[in-house]
Formats: C-alpha cells, sequence, structure tokens
C-alpha cells in the first residue's frame, strides 16, 4: 500500500508533467488562503463558484470577496461564462496520471470547469487513489454512474496544428489543484 | 480510380513533400514518446486484455446492444439502431427539423466521417461546426480527415493560416498560439449559440449505458454540455459489456495514439443530464439521442476472419507506424486510413476503394507489432487481397507468373536461366541499370544486381564439407539467394561446414511462394507449399536453414495457414515449421561451434532490421548478439526501426514510393557512421545496395564467412 504521502508525490510530479499546478493545505484555514492567493495572482475580478457543501465548508464565497473579486451571477452558463476563474470541488486524484475526477452531473460544477480560462479544483485529500482503475472501480462499487463523469488531467491542449502543443484551445489554460487535509468526511 | 490512377496519386503525394516531412517528424518522435509512455505498463499484457473484452463483445454484439439500449434508454437517453449510413442520417435531419434547430457544433467523429453526415445536413440547410480545432480546419478547407485522431496533420501553419484568413475576412499570421486563440473565439461564439451537439464515442458499455469519450481539447465536454439536444454517434464495435472494461481500453487508447498516459478529458455521460439551453432556461434533463450504428458491422463480426478488425480500439498506432501512410497520408484508405482504415472502408464505406488501396501495403507487419489489440493487420490485408482478386480476377501478368510459371520449376528455373544468359545488354559493370519493358520502373534511381551466371543449386559440388558432420541441415535458399545471390548460400554453407554441419540443398526446392501470398493467390501458395514441403521432408534433416526471412516466415508461419484445410499436408507444414531457423539465429545458438574459427570482426558495423526479421520471426537480436560476439562493433541507426521499401512485387508496383523509402534508410545509415551495413535479407541487401550508398551492405553469413580461420 503506498502511503498518502507517496500518492501526492506521485501525482504532483504526473500532474506538472501535463501543466498543473498542485497545492496541499493542512485544513480549511489553509485551503483558505491558498485559494485567495490564486485569485490575486490570476488578478480575478469575477469568479464562478459550483457551490456545495464541501466548498461551502471553507467558506469560499468570503475568500472570494476578501480578494476584492465578485461572484458571478445569473443562470450558470451566464455565470462561468463571465468569469476569469471557476472553482469547483473533485472527488478523487488519480496519482498515476495526475488525473481529478468529478460527478459533474451538476450543470454549474460542469460548467465553471470548462468555460473560464482558469479553472481551480479543490479535492478532498483522502480522494488520493493510486491508479486509473481504482478510480473506475471506485465508481462501479457506488452502484448507479453518475450522469456525466469527468476525468480531468491538466489544461486544455491541442497539437492539431504542424504538432505543436499548444494549450487553452477551448477549455482552461490554467488548471490548480488543491488538495484539502481533513476534507470533512464529503466522500 | 483504377491501378494505374493510384500510382498517379502515389506520385502526386510524393511530390508534396510537407507532407511527408509532417508525417515523419512525427512518426519518429512517437515512437520513442509512446516507450516512454509505456514505461510502467505491461503493453503485452494490456493489449491481450483489451483483445479479450473487445473480443467478447464482438461475439456478443447484438446481446450487448440490447443491453445498452436497455440502460441508455432506463437513464433518460433515447436509442436508436441505424442499419446504414442513411438511417442514422435522416434521423439526426428529421430530429433537428422537428425542433426547428438551424444550427449545430460538432466534436470529433468519425463515425460521422463514415456516414458522410455534414454534407447531408449541409444540403437540407443546417449549419455545422467541426469544433475539434484539426477537424474545424479541414472543414474550412473543404478536405477530409488524413488521419483518425490528428486529421490536418499533413498541412502547414502557412496553408492553416490562409484557410483561416478566408474564414474570418482578414489576414492571419502563422503563429500557432495566435491561431489557435483565434479558433478559440470564433468557435466559443458557435458553441453558445448552437442547439444540437453531435459527438462520438470511444467506448460503450452495455452493462451502465454509458459512452465514453477520450478527448483533448475540452471541444467534446462543450458540445455535449452546452446544446440543449445532444446526439451520440457510436458504431457497435465501440461496445464492451462492464463498466471496469473501460480501465484497460483508457490505459491502452491514449498511450498508443498520442503517447499519452492520459488525454486531458476522459467524458463518460450516462443518460440525461440538466442543462441550460441559449435562452437561459435551466433543463432538468437534455436531450439525449445515442445512435448506435451497424452500417456493416454486424456482416463484419459474422465473417470469420474479418471479424478480428471489431477488437480496434481507434488509436491509430497502425497509421503511425506504417511506412507507407508516411510518405502518402490518407491516400491509404479511405475514411478510415491505413491498414486498420482499409480494412474498415472495405465493410464500412467502399470495398472497391478499399480493394485498391490495399495494393498501399507493402507488407512490412510493423503495424502488427503496435497494435493496441494484437490484430493481425497485414493478415487482414492479405485476405482483402485474397477476397479482391477473387471478385476482381488478377492481372494477366500475375496470372501468368504465379499460375502457370511458378508452380512449374523445371519451367521457372529454365527461365530464369536463360535470362541469365540474355541479360548481357543490360548489364553493366556487373549492375543493370535499365531494364525493358514492365520492369523498368523497378531499375528507376538505383540499380540491381545481374542474375548470377552460374545459380547457387549448381554450385555444390565445390563447396567445402565437414570431415566428421555431427549432424545434416537442410538449407532452403530461395530464389535471390539461388539466382541472384548465390554468394550468400555458399557463406552460409561455408560458416556451417566450419561448425560440422553437413548441408544438404534439396534439388525440388523452389520459390517460397510469398509473392503469390502476396498477390492474393494463396492457391499458388499451397501448390508452391506442397513441392517445398515434399523437397525439405524428403532430406530428413533435424533442422532446415535459411538466409532470407521472407522465405523463413512462409515456411514457418504461412504453409501450415495456407494448408489448414488439407489434411494430408498439414502435418507436414507443421513438421516443417517446427524445423526452420534462421541463419543467425541457428549460428547464435550453436555459437560455441563457430568462435574458435573466426577471426575478430573489428569492424564497425550497423545493423539494419530487416522487416520479416522483425516482425514476423522475432529474430532481431540473435543476428546483432552472433555480430557482438564475433568482436564487431555495433552501432544503431536512428531512427532504429526504419524499412528499406522494398516489399518485393510493392517495388515494382509503386518503384517512386519504394525509392522514397529507401532514402529515408540511406540517409540513416550514412548518419550511423559505420564502415559496413550488416543484414539478414537477400531483399532488403538487393534494395539497398541498388540504391547508391556508398558503404558496403553485406549479408551477415558472408561477415562471418570472410573472417573464417582456416577454410574447412
Amino acid at each position: 500500500m503506498s502511503t498518502l504521502k507517496q500518492l501526492y508525490e506521485e501525482f504532483v510530479e504526473r500532474a506538472r508533467a501535463v501543466g498543473t499546478e498542485v497545492h496541499w493545505a493542512r485544513g480549511k484555514e489553509e485551503a483558505r488562503q491558498l485559494v485567495g492567493q490564486v485569485i490575486k495572482e490570476l488578478k480575478a475580478t469575477k469568479v464562478a463558484l459550483a457551490e456545495n457543501p464541501f466548498l461551502e465548508a471553507l467558506g469560499l464565497k468570503e475568500v472570494v470577496r476578501e480578494c476584492g473579486a465578485e461572484l458571478t451571477s445569473g443562470n450558470p452558463r451566464e455565470q462561468a461564462a463571465q468569469a476569469d476563474l471557476g472553482i469547483s470541488s473533485f472527488t478523487l486524484a488519480v496519482a498515476e496520471t495526475g488525473t481529478i475526477v468529478q460527478d459533474a452531473t451538476d450543470i454549474s460544477a460542469r460548467l465553471v470547469s470548462m468555460l473560464p480560462p482558469c479553472h481551480l479544483a479543490l479535492v478532498p485529500a483522502g480522494g488520493l487513489v493510486a491508479t486509473l482503475r481504482e478510480a473506475i472501480a471506485f465508481w462501479a462499487r457506488r452502484g448507479e454512474i453518475p450522469g456525466y463523469l469527468a476525468f480531468v488531467s491538466g489544461p486544455s491542449r491541442t497539437a492539431d496544428i504542424e504538432r505543436v502543443l499548444t494549450i487553452g484551445v477551448h477549455g482552461p489554460a490554467r488548471v490548480v489543484v488543491i488538495f484539502v487535509e481533513e476534507g470533512d468526511g464529503e466522500l | 480510380m483504377s491501378k494505374a490512377s493510384l500510382r498517379e496519386a502515389v506520385r502526386d503525394a510524393l511530390g508534396r513533400k510537407s507532407v511527408a516531412c509532417a508525417l515523419t517528424r512525427f512518426a519518429d518522435n512517437y515512437v520513442v514518446a509512446r516507450e516512454q509512455a509505456y514505461q510502467v505498463k505491461d503493453f503485452e499484457s494490456l493489449r491481450r486484455e483489451v483483445a479479450r473484452i473487445k473480443g467478447e463483445a464482438a461475439s456478443r454484439l447484438e446481446e450487448l446492444a440490447a443491453q445498452f439500449t436497455r440502460e441508455a434508454t432506463r437513464r433518460g437517453a433515447v436509442v436508436f439502431r441505424a442499419q446504414t449510413a442513411a438511417d442514422a442520417c435522416h434521423y439526426i435531419a428529421r430530429l433537428a427539423a422537428s425542433k426547428g434547430i438551424k444550427s449545430i457544433v460538432k466534436s470529433k467523429s468519425m463515425a460521422s466521417e463514415e456516414i458522410h453526415l455534414n454534407r447531408y445536413l449541409e444540403e437540407r440547410g443546417l449549419e455545422v461546426v467541426e469544433t475539434d480545432l484539426g477537424e474545424w480546419i479541414i472543414q474550412l478547407a473543404c478536405q477530409r480527415p488524413s488521419h483518425m485522431v490528428m486529421p490536418a496533420i499533413h498541412m502547414s501553419r502557412h496553408e492553416v493560416a490562409e484557410v483561416f484568413s478566408r474564414e474570418v475576412g482578414e489576414r492571419v499570421e502563422p503563429e500557432i498560439p495566435r491561431m489557435v486563440g483565434l479558433a478559440r473565439r470564433e468557435l466559443r461564439k458557435k458553441f453558445l449559440s448552437a442547439w444540437m451537439g453531435i459527438s462520438g464515442g470511444n467506448i460503450a458499455v452495455a452493462e451502465t449505458g454509458t459512452v465514453v469519450m477520450v478527448t483533448n481539447e475540452g471541444n467534446g465536454r462543450l458540445t455535449t454540455t452546452l446544446p440543449p439536444v445532444h446526439v451520440v454517434i457510436v458504431g457497435l464495435e465501440k461496445l464492451v459489456p462492464r463498466f471496469e472494461d473501460v480501465a484497460p481500453i483508457l490505459e491502452v487508447l491514449p498511450r498508443s495514439a498520442t503517447a499519452q498516459p492520459i488525454t486531458s478529458y476522459v467524458t463518460m455521460i450516462t443518460g440525461a443530464v440538466p442543462c441550460v439551453d441559449p435562452q437561459g432556461n435551466y433543463l432538468p434533463r437534455k436531450e439525449l439521442h445515442i445512435i448506435l450504428l451497424d452500417n456493416g458491422r454486424t456482416r463484419m463480426a459474422a465473417d470469420p476472419v474479418f471479424r478480428e478488425a471489431l477488437l480496434c480500439v481507434r488509436c491509430a498506432a497502425c497509421l503511425n507506424v506504417c511506412p507507407v501512410y508516411q510518405q502518402v497520408g490518407g491516400l491509404f484508405g479511405d475514411v478510415y486510413t491505413g491498414a486498420i482504415g482499409t480494412v474498415l472502408s472495405a465493410f464500412f464505406t467502399d470495398f472497391t476503394k478499399a480493394a485498391l488501396a490495399q495494393h498501399l501495403c507493402l507488407g512490412c507487419q510493423r503495424c502488427r507489432e503496435y497494435c493496441s489489440a494484437g490484430i493481425d493487420l497485414p493478415g487482414l490485408i492479405a485476405e482483402l487481397r485474397r477476397r479482391a482478386v477473387e471478385k476482381n480476377g488478377a492481372a494477366h501478368v500475375e496470372r501468368l507468373i504465379f499460375e502457370k510459371v511458378l508452380p512449374r520449376r523445371r519451367l521457372f528455373h529454365g527461365l530464369l536461366k536463360a535470362a541469365a544468359r540474355l541479360q548481357g545488354p543490360w548489364a553493366k559493370e556487373g549492375r543493370i541499370r535499365h531494364l525493358p519493358l514492365f520492369l523498368a520502373g523497378l531499375a528507376e534511381g538505383r540499380s540491381l544486381p545481374p542474375l548470377a551466371a552460374v545459380p547457387f543449386r549448381d554450385r555444390l559440388e565445390g563447396l567445402p564439407r565437414p570431415a566428421r558432420p555431427k549432424d545434416t541441415v537442410a538449407f532452403f535458399s530461395g530464389c535471390l539467394v539461388d539466382f541472384v545471390y548465390p554468394g550468400i548460400g555458399e557463406a552460409v554453407c561455408r560458416v556451417l561446414a566450419a561448425m560440422g554441419w553437413e548441408v544438404k540443398h534439396p534439388e525440388g526446392q523452389t520459390c517460397c511462394g510469398f509473392p503469390a501470398r502476396q498477390a492474393g493467390m494463396p492457391k499458388s501458395l499451397a501448390e508452391l507449399a506442397r513441392q517445398n514441403l515434399a523437397a525439405l521432408l524428403e532430406a530428413g534433416a533435424e533442422r532446415i536453414i535459411t538466409a532470407c526471412p521472407t522465405c523463413a516466415e512462409a515456411l514457418k508461419c504461412l504453409y501450415p495457414e495456407a494448408l489448414a484445410g488439407d489434411a494430408a499436408w498439414l502435418p507436414r507444414a507443421e513438421a516443417c515449421a517446427a524445423k526452420v531457423t534462421d541463419f543467425s539465429t541457428f549460428v547464435w545458438e550453436h555459437k560455441d561451434e563457430l568462435l574458435p574459427h573466426l577471426a575478430p570482426l573489428g569492424r564497425k558495423i550497423a545493423y539494419h532490421d530487416s522487416c520479416h526479421l522483425k516482425y514476423a520471426l522475432k529474430a532481431d537480436l540473435a543476428p546483432r548478439r552472433l555480430l557482438a560476439a564475433a568482436q564487431a562493433e555495433l552501432v544503431e541507426m536512428t531512427p532504429r526501426e526504419l524499412c528499406c521499401g522494398f516489399g518485393g512485387t510493392f517495388a515494382l508496383k509503386f518503384p517512386e514510393l519504394s525509392r522514397a523509402l529507401l532514402e529515408r534508410k540511406l540517409e540513416a545509415i550514412r548518419r550511423a557512421g559505420a564502415d559496413l551495413v550488416a543484414l539478414d535479407c537477400p531483399g532488403c541487401l538487393l534494395q539497398i545496395e541498388g540504391g547508391g550508398v556508398e558503404k558496403t551492405v553485406k549479408h551477415t553469413a558472408e561477415i562471418l564467412a570472410e573472417k573464417l580461420r582456416r577454410l574447412p
């Protein structure tokens, strides 16, 4: 059995190789600080937040406001389309490929990771698994497969012109993952 | 299109150097990057697992389709079983019409290419926009994809800039990041206003009704999320029984396709999900229509040979490693391209086109080595060739050669001896530079060795024999060694004699029959197999040695296959197959008998991998080990695996293409900086030596024979 630390190290290596930024937060406070840091660094003025109990418990709305950014409003489609940054939570993280996995049936959760130029994903530390097979077995075990399961490994990319790798063609050009320790047992 | 116009099209394609440049550059990098991506995975066991899953699915196609339909329907999808391309097109057009939909966005789907959906919908006044960058470029340029995974790989940035300039009505600079940005802006508008999204699917799970999509750009996610109606077109062969079967396919697909451990996005859609339409209305369940496309797949599943093609996961590795595809791109195939594409096209789109395109396969067998499901692609191409000949008949020349001349050994060998006497006028300084009539192409841009004045079979008397032979081996020389390079045969005999083996060369042996199979005439192969088996087994030797890997492959692999239905001969074919070994492998196995008699080679040698030695016999290591043990300094060429472009009759059918492949090989040889090129195949020798390379090229047997300390 790999320890959490080993899984995290492998995840970081794999995720960075495909262009994902990865952080580790020891608790909610550190998670809030890291989110704030990302917002400031990006100079984001509009942030779309796909709320769920896990993110609510972290109190991210306040973090967005404290950073002087505005939470987008309107229907989920407009919200995500206006935002400089989309924030959502993911259930699993696969160490061997640097992939994060989300039940994206909820339309907001789906859109905030697709339309804005930058996407920030928060993942409970307990969601780290070693392999893709484990992640797939996880959903198979749960019975009914979610309507929309999303596996994300780094930013949107293309090499369709002369095989030159270019990021951000349709989805986000920047993907940030923050693992949250003591993640409130949402899993 | 006729054979002549195919040749014309090949010449055209070769003229567009940028295509071959882009494809070869990609292909060379691909092999290295792919190796890296598989580093922590066991490719062989993975592809066995994939083949097992897909094989089970192919044998239960109808049952899985019914289960998929039930499950997806239960989750709120509408499943439509389309028997033909037309059924699928009608369904989508009717669906759009019934909802008053005018604008459609599409993510990449080869199935939609297969049914020519865009044309059908556009003719009915619908706006259909491809959103995969490569597909969009192709659509704007009014072309068709040349590669299943990288549709616009044949176009340069300048060509793309021109296409974009036309589209946006202003000058676009050929800078890739800016052009990608332009695509993002233009296509984002289309996404946000579209009412229907059409996508393909890489896997369909019967157990759960799930459709899996593997993408990098994110356009697939937008196509399946923004418009309130989503149509999936997925071929029946994408079905797998269980949700957990997805994992092994996901482990091979991106690694084999683009050398990525995983793509940026893997999307799994199960039933209808919530949506917000372009007017901002929230829909708790959008419309999901899944078209399960048959269009020849059931017919393929019922075919005892071609059902194997249903194992394909569409990674396109067979295109990526195909030497011919690298030169001519999309010309090799129809809607689907490359080896698998040609086979699929025969069932899904156009048998006639596929039957013509298969001529472009040179038979190197490299594709099978890389196939994510271990499909015997060369075997399928051979069968396609056989059926094409069965349907359309063979050319007169081929019927004459394979039905009238080759099966009559005395006539065939008599003709060769006569030709050796008559070739005088064309042979200058020991080489032939121009050939008469239909053979002219073969001598184009290269020279050929003349037929030997005295064939190997008439030189046996003067060869050394061990005083007290430990045992006997039979030598199968094959036509090239017998009539063109008898020196290789002599070298084989000298080396084996030094090792203490008595060598018999059964007189009744004739052409191995490989060219007959290549011409799609396996009956002629079977006839030659019987003659050779009779001659070889009569010799009663424990082992049968060849100095030509193509002959070895025929004896070892093809004879049992060709005689499978012949109860009298099959046991003999199997007995023979078990005895056959290529020269270098045999000598390596008995190296202790040779090394004491050998002076150190002491030369810098670059070893050329002959395709049939490497991919059919898997014997590429033995000659390297042997040469190294004989104290040669071995250097590898870059890229290490590179076909010389000979391919037997391929060089006759497509001389310019053969020459283009040879050029790459010659460059690799020059770069390697060795004194000498070693190889184990007289066909490759003929090709490389004739290309005008400054290096000496020799068969391993000749290199060893020259260094024997004492001629016994």
